[in-house]
């Protein structure tokens, strides 16, 4: 846990006056933890944002080495099958370059809701909580 | 109609800087627009809570001051400024009742023709249902639904309107969903894929009306080539 660095990506956020409804204007950093890439998703995931995610992922994917990426979901409080499409994607392409996503966080009523639309996440792992994926990507070393 | 903004803003200025209250409203979402007459009990508890937080962390002068004369504040209905508290379980009955006719009569409609309208639609969607008595669960589902049918709206008609209608009967309270568009309909054969599961579109996971219909106590489609697409359904919940 010692070294960390995050990058922005997107366009906007250097006049910082970044608001809830500029969403497209937002920046999602991806943070390293060792060899882990972490992004916490706290905004709306539109078609955009989730491709600029999803590529900038794949870059720091290769250069960091990374064996694991996480995606923190616990702040988004609502996953439709849109979204439950984009975190497939990303778990298949994270998982064609050699690495693993797991999604972390999600709430008791989204994973009873995703259930009952009968919509798979099927290409990524999940765990409770950071700690715990953290924990399990290790044990891949 | 004095919305709970109106009434909490009353109380709270001078006291907390107009952004700080803006932020605290902010989090509030769709409850800070609803006229403090048809706050549910249920709903005011939520109010107060998330006031009692914020207080905290930004009042200057006693917190439980402010909050206790924003409480009185929202349980002043008709806004006269003298504390209506009728006093007693007669009250409480009234005020059930004024609220159960109020709750029959909410209808809201939102045009969708953007993204952002998406998020905004089922945020709207998920304070309505919470405010009507149906559980944090089904309050997920309902919101889940109505982003499922707004990004329709947006992906495949461009634009159209989602509108919520909350009723209530002796088996409790509903919410109709009625999510219209006047863009390409559906084609029969696509319609077939599309309840197969077998359906798979280019932008999405092609199973979003298929994962409304199995989310829903009652669901209807009406649509074709040419006429646009309707979907009404209803959440229901329990005594």
């Amino acid at each position: 846990m010692k070294r960390s660095t995050a990058v922005s990506m997107g366009s906007g956020g250097s006049d910082g006056s970044v608001g809830r409804s500029r969403a497209a204007d937002q920046n999602l950093a991806i943070i390293q933890i060792r060899n882990c890439l972490l992004v916490s998703i706290q905004t709306e995931l539109h078609d955009r944002l989730a491709l600029d995610l999803q590529e900038s992922l794949m870059e720091r994917v290769r250069i960091a080495d990374a064996i694991g990426v996480i995606l923190d979901v616990s702040a988004v409080e609502v996953i439709d099958s849109y979204i439950t499409r984009i975190l497939n994607d990303i778990g298949k392409s994270v998982r064609f370059m050699g690495a693993e996503c797991y999604i972390v966080g999600i709430r008791p009523a989204v994973a009873m809701t995703l259930i009952e639309m009968g919509v798979e996440l099927d290409s990524v792992h999940t765990a409770l909580n950071l700690d715990l994926a953290l924990e399990r990507l290790e044990l891949l070393q | 109609m004095r919305t709970v903004e109106d009434a909490v803003g009353a109380v709270l200025s001078g006291a907390i800087s107009a952004i700080t209250q803006r932020s605290i409203f902010n989090r509030l979402g769709g409850l800070a627009r609803t006229p403090v007459g048809q706050l549910g009990p249920v709903e005011r508890q939520t109010v107060l809570k998330e006031l009692e937080s914020s207080l905290r962390l930004f009042a200057r002068g006693s917190s439980a001051e402010l909050l206790a004369a924003c409480e009185r504040a929202l349980s002043d209905v008709a806004g006269t400024g003298t504390a209506a508290s009728s006093g007693g379980g007669a009250g409480v009955g009234g005020g059930g009742a004024a609220a159960a006719a109020s709750k029959a009569t909410i209808h809201k409609t939102f045009a969708v023709d953007q993204e952002k309208d998406i998020a905004t639609a089922r945020l709207e969607a998920w304070s309505e249902a919470v405010r009507i008595g149906l559980s944090k669960f089904t309050a997920v589902k309902v919101a889940t639904a109505v982003s499922e049918l707004a990004r329709n709206i947006v992906f495949y008609a461009g634009k159209g309107t989602v509108e919520l209608r909350a009723t209530e009967d002796e088996r409790g309270p509903s919410l109709h969903i009625v999510a219209t568009d006047k863009g390409p309909g559906i084609e029969p054969r696509k319609l077939e894929e599309i309840w197969a599961g077998t359906y798979k579109s280019q932008r999405g996971m092609g199973k979003g009306l298929l994962a409304v219909k199995k989310l829903v106590t009652d669901f209807h489609l009406d649509t074709g080539p040419g006429k646009g697409t309707t979907v009404t359904c209803i959440f229901r919940g329990e005594r």
